[in-house]
């Protein structure tokens, strides 16, 4: 993403100084809006009457516009059709064995043995389990989306790589892409498209397109300038140059862009489902969602995330040489044998379908219904344990959540905690804060006081009724003081664009849900990352689980969790959670493994016990990479805030949600874009972080 | 853009030449050669619906072809064409699309499906060892019930599980109106609404909630119906009345199917029958088709009427 030069720092005693008066004014700024409160409620509920209504806006721009562009998307709609028709024709028609035929010498060729063995196995399952046809379905939108994305993809990245001028507003169009939920440009599309199974493969195309650009530009930046030079100098032609020397060079970041182009367009299948069309295998998750039937959600929840490990697999082994060389089954599986079995396989298959009809059918299986134990045993859990699962909701309810949403002055009430505060407790814990804001000032400098005395604050008033005005000038302090006046400007605007969009209330919501599932995450998910860094075992436990709860839907894991915890913000929070654990772990486990040995010996030389070895020596070396998990817990969280929506949440994943059920394409955009606006604020901020802590830790290291 | 004057003369011109062709009685059959598209929304109960007026249809002599549709996305192809017809359309969870259509006569609404509904607030059976007095109303007022049902969310009010935001919520507009300490949490989905259902009855936690039959849910737990509070004003804001269920159709589908217009027109559903279908396709794990196909063999002095009113 952009990069924001942040290696050029100001006098040290300057800055500190600017900086330390422009937070303690925010400080002050802050307090006077909650002594004010009563009497100016304005400074915590945003007024009405500031209010415009963007979304009604959007709406009435949309039924003026869509009516004259509808005909060049409904001919595009049209156009796209008769291919999607065709692939699904095609692969339904295919017998089985075919399929899987050439799937097989598919992975023999790029894996070997081992990752045949797997496609069988995975291709297998899809029978036993009964949901062949709808894989085949799903496996169709893949195989058109993903030429769609990557052809764009590359044109367009191609574009950013020629003409750098437009690559600003080139990356910031990607950001949007990725970030705006996809629920939120359902209806925009529906209304655009029409109904039918060319929306969802619309919004696939759309999701899985920028992958592929950002590679593009990044393989072709990387092209050694003695390798361009080379060619010049043996007499290219522009075109030449471009397409047999800069290109092939290129070509390993390419296909590693094609590779995330695939799995984005497969993880767009359950949310192509929501409006239907066909018979996918994200409409048979959805559907056990409804029904709340966990043992049928897993079975065809595994079904998209065998698939994703596949097509990564493969794509993968097709986009990396082995460091070792190809295996013997490798190298025997030229693309001419390749070819020749795959003829070999149609033919036969053409022959099965005319001669032998009703040979290999699909075998009946029952797996569905017997599946139906996992629900039972679902139930009994619930039955037996339901005073553990309530007990413990409701202590993390009224330790955390409430105190955090509602405040001190919110929670300590006599229905929540059984005493109200008196203005001597409030004195006890202003001096507390004060004495830990003044210890953090002693050890660590004056940021992380007025880190502290933020936190109080937050703490004291809740996100639901912290003043606004404070909060939008804090995160624009911020940001300015990390990366300069640009971005600043960026998430003051963005913040405003939430706010007048009348929205408040949701805003406060989800970053409340997404800063506890953050740091809750970094906690848990950062523990076990260390602990997996220093033992072989449990990092080869903690690999599959991370694999699942990636590529399994998060639909699935909705149903067990709302039977333990009820609808809720206990259950969207741990809905959340599931989903954004998987970064700290991954992160902070590569980012220790992957320290320079030489210097974690010499510090255990100098006789430092294992716990000062991980604190002093392996975390700051390590830092970078955990600044890169903690920006990716953060998407991750913020993507989720959509899904848990479906457990009943109060933020703007919700909104997202009402706007598609309502078919308010207005309020859809709105909300899709705040959602889209913090994800991309949050990257910058974290990003702009990690380069301080790098400069930091190169200053530390001279 | 430019191809659809070609496609149409050709349609024209096919049409004009199956017109010619038709023998006698099925003058009145129209495009019998291109499907009815029907859509398989989200439940099982519009799944048997469904099914049954496909078998009906292809009883007639029309290709029917079934499609999965979300419940709001299914009016966008409706309203173009690209769905044929909605056999089942619970009139209170239409969103925005469907008076947009209906007003812009896209779609057509044609008629009562006659399905007996009901929609109110319902609880699981053993509530009423905790608080006596239901299906009153007034039971729930009782401190002891509101303790019961009251959450560290909702503390010190009950917690009522309402309907997910984008239904709307007129339970929040009643539990004002009679002054009842409870607040509603929307539910998010209709699997959260079930998954709640099941979680009370396995564990015997109280739940107070909305829902609606007929509703496979309702088969197999056991659950009383609340007695409602006398309505503030007879509008939709302030009472819960059972939700009328219409057939709709594309606005061109009279046209095109005659005879399926008039069958479609006919054809009704019994809300016992949908049920008990419903429980063998979800729990006993029996193929739609064959169920359907089942009940419309066992049945036929029901729908015979039908047909030779679309054959006349």
């Amino acid at each position: 993403m952009t990069a924001v030069s942040g290696t050029q720092r100001l006098p040290q005693s300057v800055a500190v100084d600017a900086g330390f008066t422009a937070w303690a004014a925010l400080i002050v700024l802050t307090l006077v809006c909650i002594v004010l409160q009563d009497s100016l409620p304005w400074v915590v509920t945003f007024p009405t009457a500031w209010q415009v209504p963007i979304a009604a806006a959007i709406n009435v721009m949309s039924d003026g516009v869509v009516p004259v562009i509808q005909p060049l998307f409904r001919s595009i709609s049209a156009l796209l059709d008769v291919p999607m028709r065709g692939m699904q024709a095609c692969l339904s028609w295919l017998p089985w064995p075919a399929t899987m035929a050439i799937v097989v010498v598919l992975s023999l060729k790029s894996g070997g043995y081992r990752l045949a063995l797997f496609s069988v196995i995975a291709l297998g399952y899809m029978i036993i389990a009964g949901y062949w046809p709808q894989s085949m379905n799903t496996l169709g939108l893949v195989l058109l989306a993903v030429p769609i994305a990557v052809g764009l993809g590359f044109a367009l990245g191609l574009l950013g790589y020629r003409f750098p001028r437009f690559r600003p507003g080139l990356l910031a169009f990607l950001d949007l892409m990725q970030t705006v939920p996809a629920f939120a440009y359902l209806i925009p599309l529906l209304l655009l498209f029409g109904f039918g199974p060319v929306v969802g493969l619309i919004a696939s195309a759309i999701y899985a397109t920028p992958p592929m650009v950002r590679n593009t530009m990044l393989g072709l930046d990387r092209v050694p300038s003695d390798i361009t030079e080379a060619g010049l100098m043996s007499g290219c032609t522009r075109r030449q140059q471009f397409w047999h020397v800069e290109v092939p060079t290129a070509l390993p970041q390419i296909l590693v862009g094609f590779n995330q182009s695939t799995m984005a367009a497969l993880s767009m299948v359950i949310v192509a489902a929501i409006i239907g069309g066909f018979e996918d295998i994200g409409w048979e998750v959805l559907s056990s969602m409804r029904k709340a039937e966990f043992g049928q959600s897993i079975l065809s929840g595994l079904v998209i995330a065998l698939l994703a490990i596949l097509i990564d697999r493969l794509t993968l082994g097709f986009a990396k040489e082995r460091p070792n060389g190809p295996t013997p089954i490798m190298a025997w599986m030229s693309w001419r044998r390749l070819a020749a079995i795959v003829v070999i396989a149609l033919v036969a298959a053409a022959a099965q379908r005319f001669f032998l009809p009703d040979a290999w059918a699909l075998p009946s299986t029952t797996l569905r219904e017997q599946i139906g134990i996992v629900n039972v045993a679902l139930t009994s859990v619930v039955r037996d344990y339901a005073g553990f699962f309530n007990g413990a909701r409701n202590v993390v309810l009224y330790s955390l959540l409430l105190p955090l949403r509602l405040g001190i002055v919110g929670a300590a009430t006599p229905a929540l905690w059984g005493f109200a505060v008196t203005p001597p407790m409030i004195a006890v814990y202003v001096a507390l804060w004060l004495a830990i804001a003044g210890l953090a000032m002693k050890a660590y400098g004056w940021q992380l006081a007025v880190a502290t005395c933020m936190a109080g604050l937050l703490l004291f008033q809740g996100f639901a009724g912290f003043p606004w005005p404070a909060l939008v000038l804090g995160i624009g302090l911020l940001a300015f003081r990390l990366a300069g006046i640009g971005l600043a400007c960026f998430a003051m605007l963005g913040f405003g664009f939430i706010l007048v969009s009348g929205l408040s209330a949701p805003l406060s919501q989800s970053m409340y849900l997404t800063l506890l599932a953050v740091i809750l995450c970094l906690i848990l998910g950062g523990s076990l990352g260390v602990w997996a860094a220093h033992s072989e075992r449990v990092s080869k436990i903690l690999r599959p689980i991370c694999d699942g709860l990636q590529t399994v839907p998060q639909f699935v894991f909705l149903i067990p969790a709302l039977m333990f915890f009820k609808v809720g913000e206990f259950t969207a929070l741990i809905a959340i959670m599931l989903y954004a654990i998987v970064p700290p772990i991954r992160y902070v486990e590569h980012g220790l493994r992957n320290v320079r040995a030489d210097v974690v010996e010499a510090v255990r030389q100098m006789g430092a016990t294992p716990s000062q070895v991980l604190m002093h020596a392996k975390f700051p070396l390590a830092l970078p990479v955990i600044m890169l998990g903690i920006n990716q817990t953060i998407m991750a969280a913020l993507s989720m805030l959509a899904i848990a929506a479906l457990v009943g949440t109060r933020d703007l994943g919700q909104q997202v949600y009402i706007a598609l059920g309502k078919a308010d394409a207005g309020l859809g955009i709105v909300a899709g874009l705040s959602i889209a606006f913090l994800a991309i604020l949050a990257d910058r901020l974290t990003q702009a972080g990690a380069r301080q802590a790098g400069s930091i830790e190169s200053h530390w290291k001279s | 853009m430019l191809k659809r004057p070609v496609w149409n003369v050709a349609g024209i011109a096919l049409a004009l030449v199956l017109a010619a062709n038709a023998p006698a009685g099925s003058a009145g059959l129209g495009a019998k050669d291109e499907p009815i598209k029907l859509p398989m929304l989200e439940w099982t109960g519009q799944h048997v619906s469904t099914h049954i007026a496909g078998q009906l249809l292809q009883k007639l002599g029309y290709k029917v072809e079934y499609v999965t549709a979300g419940i709001f996305p299914q009016f966008s192809g409706l309203a173009d064409g690209t769905i044929s017809a909605s056999v089942e359309v619970w009139l209170n969870n239409t969103g925005d699309i469907y008076p947009k259509a209906l007003a812009a006569k896209q779609i057509e609404d044609i008629g009562s499906l006659d399905l007996a509904t009901r929609e109110g607030w319902i609880y699981p059976k053993f509530m009423e060892q905790v608080c006596p007095g239901l299906p009153d109303w007034t039971a729930l007022n009782k401190p002891e019930c509101v303790q019961a049902l009251s959450t560290p969310e909702t503390a010190p009010n009950g917690r009522f599980l309402d309907y997910p935001s984008e239904w709307g919520s007129r339970s929040a507009t009643i539990l004002a109106d009679n002054n009842m300490p409870y607040t509603a949490v929307p539910s998010g989905s209709e699997g959260a609404l079930v998954a709640e259902l099941e979680a009370a009855e396995a564990a015997k936690t109280p739940l107070l909630m909305m829902f609606w039959g007929p509703h496979y849910a309702l088969a197999e737990n056991d659950v009383g119906w609340v007695r409602m509070p006398p309505c503030k004003e007879q509008t939709s804001e302030h009472c819960i009345t059972p939700p009328d269920v219409n057939k709709v159709v594309w606005s061109g589908f009279g046209a095109k199917w005659p005879a399926a217009y008039i069958l479609l027109k006919e054809f009704k559903v019994n809300a016992q029958e949908q049920q008990k279908m419903m429980l063998a396709i979800d729990k006993k794990g029996q193929d739609l088709d064959a169920v359907v196909k089942e009940w419309v063999d066992g049945h036929e002095s029901i729908w015979q009427p039908w047909i030779d009113a679309a054959k006349k």
